[in-house]
């Protein structure tokens, strides 16, 4: 069953712009709802406003973004500064696909924790969020 | 040639052989294995996941109520199981084409020039996100995309220039654009007026396939229903208006990045073809004319024998589909055109060079299902953004190796006869025409795409086919059996030009202050009566195209009155 | 931060916090509640049911943009199924209503049920608190519904729509179970699709089967057509909407359901707290005591219940 009952991970995924490859997405999502995590889509051609509208909406824990094409390197940075603004900087940012190595540290430095580049086993995924929510302290006891 | 008395004594022969074969599995099979265990526990084809047995026998053929005549008969005549030439590949091969990786942006034009130059006389002309999703390059949505993964088609005016080509070399166009068919149809025509080229004498091919964007590849603008209309009405236009053009491709090798296995390939592709055929048919055409105008473009993917037998099961289904369903009766009605081609979906970024021998065995696989009008190879290294010349020349040499050197193509059909791929070919049909069934008592693959069947399909594919490699049930290798240890291959990605992208908004900016806007206001005002109205919309954008309205205008015209298309969440129903 | 000044004030962060604090149990979600409820009870709760692949997710989208166009701020609550093996989710609902990801009048959140039966999460009624409380006017609940185990939806929204499309007949058999006799308006989408005439007679005929015994100033079910997708019938469905509510706070009834509701609510909340105090106090033995048969259901029970029929329990 799920993974802290009662508390399971929320993470939103999203696809900005004008890439519409789903393989990857569904995939990842099929595999977080396996290990017990609740997947919120947005839908595809989503800009980062809309993206950071609905993490706030969702209160989500996590923030996926799937990107095939070369948007990146200013759709997750935007993305990453909005939800700063909205003071949404506690939600774990991470990004998948097409990303070369040598904007990595862009990334990074905007905000994003880590990048799953295509290939990536989906158990790796599920392990580094688990590590992840490990990490957030446990939650408060269900009422009795 | 089978002797009429073979026929006669199949029952008798086939009783012998099955008793045999338990005699032989009891007493001579299964203590073999006792000592030596099989190495993979059970063992299924790789994207059916049908168990393959031992071996397969005369009885096998039997229990699957083959019969030569009706299952096969001959080439060149129906059901064209053994294929639809009556020659095969001994008069003619199959065409050998190749993916070239051409088409970026403002390269298209100076590219095509040289290749026009050097003889070739066929050209594709691939369309930037922006443009295959109906916006102009200045839209906010579209930033960083604007030329990358293709031309970018904001007006007439944009395919004039790039069209500025030596066309007595041109003998063939053929334009890949699917939701806003219409408009770039439209563009075409316009742009061919104005060269005074004779459209008698050359092809324009457009692939028009909106249907399987909607089911996998996401690139459509309205609602299901009416992309089919909008489709329709390119159909119709063109085989009233030019009828030696190529007005619909249906390409089921989307499908297999989508993870199709075989059956759902051939059943969705189908009943999406059945459903532009209806829309086409319901305006007044008659089968014998339609028919032969559709043309199917098929992968095969490492299954060497999934692969065979789906070639063969597609020609079969297509005859029995418009005989038995449509009461076509012309043979190139009745005759499946198609294109084969390996997949890239099978080939690895790491130890590219293991490619070539995968692709070999792909292109062997096309040859002896029959390749079809044409086989493409894709690039053994898929990480090379541009293609290497080197990269070139081996795709071309392979199928040269393939049709010269093994000799596979020297007879027709070889494997026919084969108690296995009889036997999976046999299969494949069968079990097709049941989803074929099932899809048609929906209503159809329109109904299948607004519910979601296809794409909910589709997913439980995909999770399940990853699972399968990550969790090492199927051995890929360079990806999870005999891989290099420290190996790092990246995808490379093309990378806007800001500069290209700057200029192409300009070059808008500066076409909107030029033009008559009553003019192309009345314009749109009349696409959008065609649209609500059901008259055909490629005159009126025909019209709109040549007073300059743009590409993204004329797509919000028809939003307007079609609405946007906001589907189901694709990830649904493991 | 202070959460509950924060809801009241319509901030869409707290109200997300909230929200999820309810949905996981979260005792701080319990205290935003005591201080938010004296600002409940003004939002119109609608719930939207039907089978899948009726278009409900569509149809709301078309209800945010009638009532946007009319200056009201929706919220929606999109309610997917947890999956019971792995207890994980995929909620795409948010999918089709992405037009309005940018209105700051529109609140869009999705819920999985979480284990709960009856279509929606344990956290719904107290979701549907924390969005009357930021002010919006309209708070739109979605879920799938196809029999009668699917109700819970209409015991908790003041006016239930219930999604239909033409020409299928199993789901219609199993709408004929119980959902149809519950919702206060029909709508029939995909009305461009065949069989819609023969679908609303067979409707229409339902309807009129079920307003038999009905007194002359009870409601009368209507049966809307629409066109989601192309967003066609939207504004027949708000009117009716509207018509409902008036009927309702006209009669009274507005006020006695939300009446029924706090009851319903402060029931479960007694009857689970109760009953996991009583686990607490009586504990693993008395359990273990049943299932090796050397105590009855029935003496066990009593057993349990014995310091509360004394009073000693609190």
């Amino acid at each position: 069953m799920a993974e802290i009952p009662g508390r399971p991970l929320r993470i939103l995924l999203a696809k900005l712009g004008m890439d519409t490859h789903t393989v990857g997405i569904t995939v990842v999502a099929h595999a977080l709802r396996e290990a017990g995590m609740e997947v919120i889509f947005t839908g595809l051609k989503q800009t980062p406003e809309a993206v950071a509208n609905a993490a706030i909406q969702e209160d989500v824990d996590v923030v996926g973004v799937s990107s095939l094409s070369a948007g990146h390197t200013r759709n997750l940075p935007r993305l990453a500064q909005l939800l700063k603004a909205q003071g949404a900087a506690d939600k774990l940012l991470v990004a998948g696909g097409v990303i070369p190595e040598e904007d990595l540290p862009l990334l990074q430095a905007a905000g994003f924790a880590k990048v799953f580049t295509m290939g990536t086993d989906t158990r790796d995924i599920v392990a580094y969020l688990r590590a992840w929510w490990g990490t957030r302290g446990a939650p408060q006891p269900p009422q009795p | 040639m089978s002797r009429p008395q073979d026929r006669v004594s199949a029952a008798p022969e086939a009783q012998d052989v099955a008793q045999e074969a338990e005699r032989w599995q009891a007493a001579t099979r299964a203590p073999h294995v006792a000592a030596h265990p099989e190495r993979r526990e059970p063992f299924l084809t790789q994207a059916l996941k049908w168990p393959i047995e031992p071996l397969y026998t005369p009885a096998d053929l039997e229990a699957a109520g083959f019969d030569y005549l009706t299952d096969l008969g001959f080439p060149g005549e129906y059901p064209y199981t053994r294929g639809t030439q009556p020659n095969g590949h001994r008069s003619a091969l199959w065409t050998m084409s190749q993916v070239t990786g051409f088409g970026k942006g403002e390269d298209w034009a100076k590219r095509a020039r040289y290749m026009l130059e050097q003889g070739l006389q066929g050209l594709i002309l691939e369309h930037d996100l922006p443009t295959t999703n109906g916006y102009d390059s200045d839209h906010p949505l579209v930033e960083g995309e604007v030329g990358r993964a293709g031309m970018a088609l904001d007006s007439l005016e944009d395919l004039e220039r790039a069209l500025d080509l030596p066309f007595e070399r041109l003998k063939y166009l053929m334009s890949v654009c699917n939701a806003p068919q219409p408009v770039n149809l439209a563009m075409i025509i316009a742009a061919l007026e104005k060269k005074g080229v004779d459209t008698r004498d050359f092809v324009l091919h457009i692939v028009n396939g909106i249907l399987i964007e909607y089911t996998c590849v996401g690139r459509y603008i309205f609602p299901p229903l009416h992309g089919l209309r909008v489709a329709t009405d390119c159909i119709e236009y063109i085989i009233r208006n030019h009828p030696n053009w190529a007005p619909i491709s249906i390409i089921s090798a989307q499908l297999q990045p989508a993870k199709a296995n075989p059956v759902q390939e051939i059943a969705f592709s189908m009943t999406i073809a059945m459903a532009y055929l209806d829309a086409v048919l319901a305006r007044g055409l008659d089968i014998d004319t339609v028919a032969p105008y559709f043309h199917f473009v098929i992968n095969v993917d490492m299954d060497f024998f999934e692969g065979i037998c789906k070639l063969r099961a597609y020609r079969k289904v297509w005859a029995r589909l418009m005989k038995e369903r449509y009461g076509a009766s012309r043979p190139a009605a009745l005759k499946i055109r198609m294109m084969t081609s390996p997949t890239t979906i099978a080939l690895t970024l790491q130890q590219p060079l293991n490619n070539i021998g995968r692709l070999a065995i792909m292109a062997t696989a096309c040859a002896l299902g029959g390749a079809g009008e044409a086989m493409t190879t894709p690039l053994h290294d898929e990480a090379h953004a541009l293609p290497a010349e080197e990269a070139i020349r081996v795709g071309a040499a392979l199928q040269h190796i393939v049709a010269h050197e093994s000799g596979v193509a020297d007879t027709i059909d070889p494997l026919a006869g084969s108690y296995y791929v009889e036997s999976l070919t046999k299969r494949i049909e069968t079990a097709a025409f049941e989803e074929i069934d099932r899809i048609t008592a929906m209503g159809g693959a329109l109904r299948a795409i607004e519910s979601g069947y296809f794409q909910r399909a589709l997913g439980r594919e995909q999770y399940q086919r990853n699972k399968d490699v990550e969790e090492g049930r199927r051995k890929w290798v360079g990806v999870n059996h005999l891989v290099l240890p420290g190996e790092q291959r990246q995808l490379k990605i093309f990378r806007a030009d800001n500069r290209m992208e700057e200029e192409q908004v300009a070059r808008l900016k500066a076409l909107r202050a030029r033009r008559d806007p009553a003019a192309v206001a009345a314009a749109l005002e009349a696409v959008r009566q065609a649209a609500r109205s059901g008259a055909n919309l490629v005159p009126p954008c025909l019209a709109a195209v040549k007073v300059y309205a743009t590409h993204g205008e004329l797509c919000d015209a028809m939003r307007d009155v079609f609405g946007v298309h906001t589907p189901d969440s694709q990830l649904t129903g493991v | 931060m202070d959460i509950a000044a924060e809801v009241l004030a319509g901030r869409v962060a707290a109200g997300a916090r909230a929200i999820r604090w309810l949905d996981d149990g979260d005792l701080r979600g319990r205290e935003v509640l005591r201080a938010i409820f004296p600002a409940t009870g003004r939002a119109h709760v609608v719930g939207i049911t039907g089978p899948p692949g009726a278009g409900k997710s569509t149809l709301v989208d078309m209800l945010i943009t009638e009532e946007r166009r009319r200056g009201r701020r929706v919220a929606v609550l999109a309610i997917d199924p947890t999956s019971p093996f792995t207890g994980g989710a995929i909620l795409g609902d948010r999918v089709r209503m992405s037009r309005h990801a940018l209105d700051a009048g529109v609140f869009i959140r999705s819920l999985a049920t979480r284990g709960a039966h009856g279509g929606l999460s344990r956290s719904t009624y107290d979701a549907t608190l924390v969005l009357d409380a930021m002010g919006y006017e309209l708070v739109i609940v979605e879920t799938v519904g196809v029999g009668q185990e699917e109700l819970d939806i209409v015991r908790l929204a003041h006016s239930t729509i219930i999604v239909a499309v033409p020409g299928s007949g199993d789901e219609m058999q199993a709408m004929k179970a119980g959902l149809l006799e519950a919702g206060e308006i029909l709508v029939l989408n995909k009305a461009d699709r065949e069989g819609c005439e023969a679908t609303c007679r067979h409707l229409e005929l339902l309807l009129h089967l079920r307003e038999g015994g009905d007194g002359a100033g009870a409601w009368r079910t209507p049966l809307l057509r629409a066109v989601a997708a192309r967003g066609e019938g939207g504004d027949a469905i708000v009117a009716a909407l509207d018509a409902h509510r008036a009927y309702l706070q006209g009669s009274g009834e507005f006020e006695r359901q939300c009446a029924r509701r706090c009851e319903a609510q402060f029931l479960a909340l007694a009857r689970a707290g109760v009953l996991a105090q009583l686990q607490v106090r009586a504990g693993a033995a008395l359990l273990e005591e049943v299932r090796a048969r050397r105590l009855d259901p029935y003496s066990a029970a009593e057993r349990l219940l014995a310091p509360l029929r004394a009073g000693a329990c609190g």
